[in-house]
């Protein structure tokens, strides 16, 4: 388990025992009662044979006042989590501009007044965080909710507090199949707080780092943090479909978890963008969730349709069914290498996983990797 | 009550009554107050056995000044706007609606 840093919100007591109460809500909504849904889905599956499958025990599902109930009070865990959040960091609002004040100035920041958020994210607030990626009010509060928010949610399962696995991961990854590459200039699409750009950021000391999202607060506060833990990173405001930087600009272009808060079309242009921005030779790795929509059951397909009507998740279905290989071969990579790589903290050269099965949800993230 | 921004595309269950929904999310956020209250009850009572500061008798014969009655006002109003905000957030989109 990671530890905490300086940007950070804190709790208080009753902060904490808020948050704890959040998160132990979502596990028994998750373990004591969607058992029984996932039963009762199976009971009203029309069978393979029906061509609308998901829809049907979907509306029949919503027939049912306690599912409703359920599916009410899983949106409303969601609600109160960002509202207690909200409320904590509000509090303490001034010490986290004197502590962004008070980082290293390691890094750099370009926020770009002009900047319009892709019709994707205007249309809703992913995970009903209010304001969405975007809202800013000139100081660091929203990436700090971001960030506290993340931690919270993924309830210890993705490196705690510092909620960076991911980065280590994508870092494992590229220890096992690159185990050579040594990139001079890096750079992440949809960076958020920056969460995976340090541990990347780390784990190649001598390059030089950047990283691109849509939100000034939240890459102000990407920037404060990242000064704080010790890397060096240089941020701006961009859309990941066609960023400021000239073609042939990095040896390496990464994301985590990105895509599925994209849109399909999106997923095609950034694709074409990592292609763009690398020099010849250059690694492109997009991590992703580790569900295939091909190999989930009937549950975890209703489910997935709960999380895009009820925590704003509209594009899960797109990015997982996408077919990343052909994909990423259409638009001129080579060396193709589609697959889950082992969830880890520590990342070490020659220790990494890298295999066609997923070893589970928080196990495995699936990574698609190629060179230009 | 801080400026935080309206969730923009918050879908209704489908099916289900707005007024059904709220009274969950009351439900929710009421039993969120509650555990909250619980917690912190149990942390000063802990502390207090522990430093041998005062007694359950002591508690039950307790009566505020007026400062103090004061300030359980501000503890109690915001615990009723936690547990209607539901309410409060649907009546402030009826106002706003056209």
């Amino acid at each position: 388990m990671s530890e905490a840093h300086a940007m950070l919100p804190s709790a208080n007591h009753d902060e904490l025992a808020e948050q704890l109460f959040v998160r132990d809500l979502k596990v028994y909504l998750t373990e004591a009662i969607e058992p029984h849904f996932r039963e009762r889905a199976e009971a009203l599956d029309p069978g393979p044979a029906s061509n609308a499958r998901i829809e049907t025990v979907y509306e029949r599902l919503h027939e049912d006042e306690t599912f409703r109930a359920w599916a009410m009070l899983r949106r409303t865990s969601q609600d109160m989590l960002w509202a207690e959040i909200a409320d904590s960091v509000h509090r303490q609002s001034n010490d986290l501009e004197e502590a962004a004040s008070a980082a290293p100035q390691l890094g750099s920041l370009t926020l770009d007044p002009e900047f319009e958020q892709p019709a994707y994210l205007a249309a809703g607030d992913v995970h009903l965080m209010p304001g969405g990626y975007v809202h800013d009010t000139g100081d660091v509060t929203q990436g700090a909710i971001m960030d506290r928010g993340g931690a919270v949610y993924m309830l210890g399962r993705n490196g705690g507090l510092m909620n960076d696995v991911r980065g280590h991961t994508l870092v494992s990854h590229l220890y096992t199949l690159y185990p050579d590459f040594a990139p001079a200039d890096i750079l992440e699409l949809g960076c958020g707080i920056g969460a995976s750009l340090v541990p990347v950021a780390k784990a190649f000391p001598d390059a030089r780092v950047h990283g691109v999202d849509v939100g000034g607060s939240m890459l102000r506060y990407a920037l404060a943090r990242a000064n704080h833990l010790g890397a060096a990173v240089h941020l701006s405001q961009d859309n990941a479909e066609r960023t400021r930087f000239p073609d042939e600009s990095f040896d390496l272009v990464f994301s985590c978890v990105l895509l599925h808060e994209t849109s399909p079309d999106a997923i095609s242009r950034i694709m074409e963008e990592s292609y763009r921005l690398l020099k010849p030779g250059g690694i492109v790795a997009h991590l992703e969730v580790p569900q295939r929509y091909e190999s989930m059951d009937l549950w975890g397909k209703i489910r997935g349709e709960i999380e895009a009507d009820y925590n704003n998740e509209p594009n899960w279905k797109a990015a997982i069914s996408a077919d990343y290989g052909p994909l990423l071969a259409s638009v001129g990579f080579k060396d193709v290498a589609v697959g889950y790589q082992a969830a880890t903290g520590n990342p070490l050269r020659g220790e990494g996983r890298f295999t066609d099965q997923s070893e589970g949800v928080f196990r495995s993230w699936f990574v698609a990797s190629a060179r230009k | 009550m801080k400026n935080i921004p309206p969730v923009n595309r918050q879908q209704a269950i489908h099916g289900q009554s707005p007024g059904e929904a709220r009274l969950m999310a009351m439900v929710a956020a009421l039993t969120s107050e509650l555990a909250v209250t619980r917690e912190r009850l149990d942390t000063v009572e802990r502390l207090a056995e522990a430093a041998g500061l005062f007694t359950r008798e002591a508690i039950e014969n307790f009566a505020p000044a007026q400062e103090q009655a004061k300030e359980r006002d501000g503890l109690r109003r915001r615990i009723i706007d936690r547990v209607f905000r539901p309410l409060r957030e649907d009546a402030r989109r009826k106002g706003e609606s056209k």
